[in-house]
């Protein structure tokens, strides 16, 4: 039996590892890329509490799948975001993204 | 054994996304991506989840990655090396990550988890259903109305504006 701290412990290496990619990140899709990687952290720990010491109705699992679907539209919203603004602009790299300061 | 096998894919888990993050080539980081959805998935079957394992593979890898590699190739002029992907934060946003990760690691050892027993029984993919359509069926239908409205708002920003 794997101990709860070590899936905890996986959930927030991933989630580091999402932050970083998120602030480091120049284009657009690669912070999305991100985005999921952070979301997939907060998943597992989700599914880690409810086996853990969870409610019997599994609210940590319908969580967990509600953040999958949130993810994905997310995802989409944020894709379709990036291909308008690629139109317009030739450009998707979120540092040259300005058109909206001053 | 069976744990080695958890350590190995949490390892693997790992080893992906960060290759996710730090690949010049954008391609290779969605390709990436798709591993460490995979990697996670399979911890998902450590913890009595086959339901969102399934889940998890047939959404995240077969369309969220299928859509990223759509968008890569729809921007395609960007994806040639030369270019520098990572911006200049790179070594500060590194410590903040760092310091996140000592900070969540203090307090998962610092806390005692009161484990509780009946958690621990195998949750039904009838179960889960079941409670997915009575006690927790409010999420349920907002949820469907955001994917509709994600659908509809989709194809209205792609849409082309030439006539």
């Amino acid at each position: 039996m794997i101990p709860l701290s070590h899936f905890l412990v996986l959930g927030a290496i991933l989630f580091s590892v999402g932050i970083f990619g998120a602030l480091t990140r120049r284009s657009a899709i690669g912070i999305l890329m991100s985005i999921e990687l952070i979301l997939n952290a907060a998943n597992i720990n989700f599914i880690a509490f409810n086996k853990f010491l969870g409610s019997p109705d599994g609210l940590g699992q319908i969580f967990a799948l509600l953040v999958i679907s949130i993810a994905a539209a997310s995802a989409v919203t944020g894709l379709v975001l990036v291909i308008a603004v690629y139109r317009n602009t030739k450009n998707i790299f979120a540092d040259k993204m300005n058109l909206m300061k001053w | 054994m069976l744990r080695a096998v958890f350590y190995l894919i949490a390892g693997l888990t790992i080893f992906f996304s960060l290759r996710v993050v730090i690949s010049r080539n954008i391609f290779h980081s969605a390709i990436f991506l798709a591993l460490a959805l995979l990697g996670v998935a399979c911890v998902y079957l450590y913890l009595d989840a086959e339901f969102l394992a399934i889940a998890q593979i047939l959404i995240y890898v077969g369309a969220v990655v299928t859509l990223f590699i759509f968008v890569i190739m729809l921007t395609a002029s960007i994806q040639d090396r030369a270019i520098r992907q990572a911006n200049k934060q790179v070594l500060l946003s590194a410590l903040s990550a760092l310091a996140f990760l000592f900070l969540f690691v203090k307090i998962i050892r610092n806390n005692h988890w009161e484990l509780t027993s009946h958690a621990a029984g195998v949750l039904s993919i009838e179960q889960l259903g079941r409670s997915l359509m009575t006690v927790y069926v409010l999420p349920f239908e907002l949820i469907s109305l955001i994917l509709i409205a994600v659908l509809v708002g989709a194809i209205v920003i792609a849409k082309s504006e030439k006539k």
